[in-house]
């Protein structure tokens, strides 16, 4: 790589430094503007007394796949849940700091919660899907908050699960319960819920974890799809996944953001020891 | 060969114990099948004279005259059915309400105290309520909340009826009340219990849509576990359909069905509590009896009905 010493030279600092490396390393993605979709102050995070996030800082971009990847409890989940402040259902968890969501703090105490977790979706580990059809499991969003006709309800539920890659093996069975489906139908009926009440952001928490390898292969296609109209955040331990799968990647450890920068140069010229120990599989 | 010998041996040893184990857990098994079959013989063989004397008009007659011997069994049917069905719609939302509450609400420090107090509400034994149905709350219901009643749903067309007549204090919504608050610990601690099995990541799904915790309760906990909420329904109504003591004592023991709820009336379990000591002639306990039978087959058809139900739901789902 002729340009691993300008890499190198930017260091990390993110936001600012990697746009001009973006430019080098990959010409495509500097091509696309960036505007940042996320922006995460100095943030800190609470289980009762214990600090699960220290002094993070990170810009997420729009319509770019963002990977947290670090060892298992390293806080790369609990960043994901102060997203759309999934942590508030329990005591004693608290964020301290700024996250601001096209410019706007999320953290602030006049934020509504629903309309909050309305515009950003969110897909688990397991896949969730709820004790009803397969129509109602993607209605069920858009009813909160759409008053639909039955035709413009079709439509939109026919689109998500078209959007989700799902539509061609459950369009027969659309009164069926989703709790029919395999895993890896039940993940992509989950992701096909979230993206059905139009979010601008999607939430991914190890989506693959639970799936064979075929179900991820499809999910990871699906991802690359998506990225068009949405800014995407996945949680894995997976670093092919990482790899294949996100533009940007954070590695994190013990609660701190150890390194930020594009995906490629994370997993060929990290800047730091650590990162290049556990992406090569040295630990974690 | 040595070790296949000694092998064999607690083989074969323990071949014996075992099927002595499984003859007798099956003895046990069949016992409760035994006993069943005991009772309802018992029941039929007892209320068979008077069915035989009265015939299908027992159920559908009111008259109750120990002194002419003719007896008709059907204000205590529909007061049992109808103090039930007061019960339950007392019962069921106030029991839903505490499991919401104590499930998705209530502060981690608060929880236990209140999961206790409910379990010790179960605990009072039914004389206590009647006692206290009679004493305290009877009085209470005459002058403060039928004459309220009276007032404004008793001046309604149609529901008018329900609620008219002097305000006695006892009477079948008196009991069904009293019923409602016994029912609640046992719905409400079976709600409690199937709302936790709920997996938080499925709730937090719901959340994540933007649903408000009522919307993530309604549409999601609750269906997810309609079996349990069910069961904990129809152990609550089991109950209250054979709920005696406390009912006897602010029914009103009344053998004749007014339309009005504030009348007194009677239930099966009620009459039978009352009048078995009066019961000297045969056809007068066979009433009773039947009575007893009419009682057993009610709760048959409400488990039955409940089985059923649950099938049904199971099937439009397709789980």
């Amino acid at each position: 790589m002729a340009d691993s010493a300008a890499t190198r030279g930017a260091a990390f600092v993110p936001v600012r430094a990697t746009s001009t490396v973006a430019a080098v390393a990959n010409p495509a993605v500097a091509a696309a503007a960036r505007q940042v979709k996320i922006e995460i102050k100095d943030l800190n995070f609470f289980y009762d007394k214990f600090q699960a996030l220290k002094h993070i800082s990170l810009s997420l971009f729009d319509r770019k796949v963002t990977a947290f990847v670090g060892p298992s409890g390293c806080g790369k989940s609990t960043l994901l849940r102060v997203l759309n402040r999934m942590y508030e259902l329990y005591p004693k968890q608290r964020a301290v700091g700024e996250v601001l969501v096209d410019g706007a703090n999320i953290l602030g105490p006049g934020q509504d919660l629903n309309m909050l977790r309305a515009k950003i979706g969110m897909v688990f580990q397991k896949p969730t899907p709820f004790p009803m059809s397969i129509y109602d499991n993607i209605a069920f969003g858009i009813r909160l908050y759409e008053p639909l006709s039955q035709s413009e309800m079709d439509e939109r539920v026919q689109s998500a699960l078209e959007r989700a890659a799902l539509w061609g093996e459950v369009k027969d069975k659309l009164g069926q319960n989703g709790l029919g489906l395999s895993g890896g139908q039940q993940q992509r009926l989950c992701i096909a819920r979230a993206i059905a009440v139009k979010p601008t952001i999607l939430l991914l928490d190890e989506p693959c974890s639970a799936l064979d390898p075929i179900s991820t292969q499809k999910i990871e296609e699906l991802i690359t799809e998506l990225k068009t109209e949405y800014t995407i955040v996945i949680v894995t331990h997976n670093m092919q996944q990482a790899a294949r799968a996100s533009d940007y990647t954070a590695f994190m450890y013990l609660g701190e953001l150890i390194e930020f920068n594009l995906t490629s140069v994370i997993f060929t010229r990290p800047e730091k020891k650590q990162t290049e120990d556990y992406v090569t599989g040295r630990f974690g | 060969m040595a070790d296949f010998a000694l092998t064999r041996r607690f083989a074969g040893r323990s071949s014996i114990a075992d099927a002595a184990f499984k003859a007798s857990t099956w003895c046990f098994a069949v016992l409760v099948l035994v006993l069943l079959g005991a009772v309802i013989i018992a029941l039929i063989d007892g209320a068979l004279m008077a069915l035989e004397r009265f015939g299908p008009s027992f159920v559908i007659t009111e008259t109750w005259n120990p002194v002419r011997e003719t007896f008709g069994g059907r204000a205590p049917m529909l007061g049992t059915l109808i103090t039930s069905a007061i019960a339950m719609l007392f019962g069921i939302p106030i029991s839903f309400g505490i499991a919401v509450f104590l499930t998705q609400l209530c502060p981690v420090w608060a929880r236990r105290p209140l999961g206790v107090g409910i379990e010790l509400l179960a605990g009072i034994p039914s004389i206590i309520y009647g006692i206290w149905g009679l004493f305290v709350l009877a009085p209470y219901m005459q002058a403060h909340v039928q004459p309220l009643l009276i007032d404004t749903l008793g001046a309604l067309p149609l529901i008018g009826p329900l609620f008219a007549g002097p305000p006695l204090g006892i009477g079948m919504l008196t009991a069904g009340f009293i019923l409602g608050i016994m029912v609640l610990p046992f719905i409400a601690s079976i709600m409690r219990d199937v709302f936790d099995t709920v997996p938080s990541m499925l709730k937090e799904s719901a959340y994540g849509l933007g649903a408000t915790t009522w919307e993530v309760v309604w549409n999601v906990v609750l269906p997810y576990t309609r079996v349990g909420v069910v069961g904990g329904i129809m152990l609550g109504l089991g109950r209250a359909l054979g709920e005696t003591m406390a009912v006897t004592f602010v029914i009103g023991n009344a053998h004749h069905l007014s339309v009005s709820l504030l009348a007194p009336g009677t239930t099966i379990s009620a009459a039978l509590a009352n009048e078995f000591t009066e019961a000297v002639e045969d056809i007068y306990q066979s009433s009773l009896i039947a009575l007893g039978l009419i009682l057993f087959v009610i709760t048959l058809i409400v488990l039955s009905a409940a089985k059923y139900m649950l099938i049904r739901l199971q099937s439009r789902t397709g789980t």
